[in-house]
């Protein structure tokens, strides 16, 4: 992968909350990990594991306690200056972003970043339209309602839109499907994959659910009460299913079905990632050894 | 962006020490009674036994020093305020001269004086902090629910302001998270918080506070639905799972704080 060109770097990452009182809480402790340009990874971990305080770092809404971490070659040291250009190019789609939405307007919503940049109100609108069409929303229809009339799959992808006006070259999404139905949550991981291509974006997706990571990401890192407990290809990561098991992780249902399979006696592969995948591989099987197993069934 | 998280003031320490486990109700009488001391202290050395007194107090409560003192930092300017008004002000206008500026002049008595206040002001913040680290939030509540209860005959309305003390309290950890939350969103989209005049800066807080407010009501409309669900309908008749009884080591709190009260409050030459 693109090792040799990363964009976010993390070097012994540690985070300690209010340090030096009685609440103080290691969120993090001494992380590396590496993101290449161009790759989507996907940060997974059980509640409290520090994913969220991990990626708050990638655009500098948190310092370092201690270690250091790096975009596109600058340091994050917290200073005026850079925070902003990095904000600029990492984008952040926070858990419930709908819940960020002040403006009377949508239009006037996802025009608050690009104004903050500074342009001049022509490019801001052609940012602002371009973005709603990007999450699927018509500028002209979606663009003069009230965000709080919306539905809450609208408002969320209003809020994207948000961020996505901003053009960052890198998006961290955080949980962005929690609390949508299967088609908000398919419909919102289409339009990242689609954006991932079009435009080049590297992109990390912080989640819980393994079956979202499948569909989407190269590779998966695990972190584990703040440490980083698995870092891997999406393949290999779901390959280890006990592991993963073993600190409250779920595999994709995909790979649930090929493993009780397996279990059962039937020689699948067990790391397919996508339904169509294992439905080739399952054919394949019970065509090569299926004889044998349907008489083991009976 | 920890700067919300480190207001201390007010904040419930959990620790299982005997000045934790005491009642409520002992607790709240406890700390009015040593506000009052703190006024009525006439001298230094009374306010010295007070914070001797307050120090063992938090040292029974395992409550570490240096926390005490990060709750005193939202007040520091108004207690170097204080300190500067009473060291050129405070004193009379024929005290000693110690220092001029301009037309002003500061005094020995102003200094004294200006040190004095300065010091009341410190053990009353860390006397009402004591309350509020050692008693938790629901505790709290129902103590003085329970304290004003004999008021309810003249149309104190105690249960409802207890229970709107519960609420407004159990809220305050949950808003403060959702606005550091909101900053953060709104900083990540180029919001630019501290920098700018005035007006701009009131400006830059309404992405913050339009969002903030929604949740709140939204929070408010989830609340309410969720205590009519389980059948509240006030204080009538209400019983409780968690009884507030006097114990022993009350009675004996109360003697301790009487005794604390006397000792700072007897003149200088009675005291030793």
């Amino acid at each position: 992968m693109s090792a040799t060109d990363p964009v976010v770097v993390c070097q012994g990452l540690t985070h300690v909350y209010l340090r030096g009182t009685p609440f103080e809480a290691v969120a993090l402790r001494g992380v590396d990990l590496v993101v290449g340009r161009g790759e989507c990874v996907g940060v997974a971990g059980p509640t409290g594991s520090g994913k969220s305080t991990l990626v708050q770092h990638f655009n500098g809404l948190l310092r370092p306690t201690e270690g250091s971490v790096w975009v596109d070659g600058v340091r994050l040291d917290g200073r005026g200056e850079t925070v902003r250009e990095i904000r600029r190019r990492v984008g952040m789609v926070f858990q419930y972003p709908e819940h960020q939405l002040f403006e009377e307007t949508v239009f006037e919503d996802v025009a608050f970043g690009p104004r903050n940049l500074g342009l001049d109100p022509e490019e801001v609108g052609e940012r602002v339209r371009e973005s709603l069409r990007w999450v699927g929303l018509d500028p002209d229809r979606f663009g003069p309602r009230s965000p709080f009339s919306l539905s809450g799959g609208e408002m969320r992808r209003v809020a994207i839109a948000g961020v996505l006006a901003m053009r960052p070259r890198v998006l961290v999404l955080d949980e962005p499907t929690a609390g949508l139905d299967p088609r908000g949550r398919q419909e919102i991981l289409e339009h990242v994959r689609q954006w991932r291509r079009q435009q080049g974006l590297t992109v990390v997706l912080v989640s819980h659910s393994m079956d979202d990571v499948a569909r989407l990401c190269d590779r998966v890192v695990v972190l584990h009460r703040g440490q980083v407990f698995l870092d891997a290809p999406t393949r290999e990561a779901f390959a280890q299913a006990d592991r993963l098991r073993s600190v409250g992780l779920d595999v994709p249902r995909v790979t649930d079905v090929l493993l009780r399979l397996r279990a059962g006696g039937l020689p699948v592969r067990t790391d397919c990632l996508t339904v169509e995948e294992a439905c080739e591989e399952i054919v394949r099987a019970l065509r090569a050894g299926g004889s044998a197993w349907s008489s083991s069934e009976a | 962006m920890e700067l919300l998280r480190s207001l201390t003031i007010g904040q419930y320490v959990p620790r299982a020490s005997p000045v934790h486990r005491l009642d409520p109700r002992t607790k709240v009488l406890a700390t009015t009674a040593l506000l009052v001391v703190v006024f009525l202290a006439r001298d230094f050395a009374g306010l010295g036994l007070f914070a001797l007194f307050l120090g063992a107090c938090l040292l029974l409560a395992q409550i570490p020093l240096g926390f005490v003192l990060r709750g005193l930092r939202p007040i520091w300017f108004l207690l170097v305020l204080t300190l500067l008004l009473q060291v050129f002000f405070g004193g009379t206008s024929e005290g000693t001269v110690l220092w001029r500026l301009g037309p002003f002049a500061a005094t020995r008595e102003g200094l004294v004086q200006g040190l004095f206040v300065t010091a009341r002001l410190v053990l009353l913040v860390v006397a009402t902090s004591l309350l509020t680290f050692t008693t938790s939030p629901v505790e709290l509540a129902d103590g003085m629910e329970r304290l004003l209860a004999p008021f309810r005959r003249v149309g104190v309305p105690a249960h409802e302001l207890a229970m709107m003390m519960t609420i407004a309290l159990r809220f305050i950890p949950t808003l403060v998270e959702e606005t550091e939350k909101i900053m953060k969103a709104q900083m990540a989209r180029g919001a630019d918080l501290d920098t700018g005049g005035l007006v701009r800066r009131a400006r830059a807080l309404v992405p913050i506070l339009v969002p903030l407010f929604v949740s709140a009501f939204r929070r408010a409309d989830e609340l309410a639905l969720a205590m009519e669900a389980r059948c509240y309908r006030g204080g009538e008749g209400r019983t409780r799972m968690k009884q507030l009884r006097y114990r022993r080591s009350d009675a004996l709190a109360a003697a301790v704080v009487l005794a604390a009260s006397f000792a700072v409050l007897l003149p200088g030459r009675f005291r030793w």
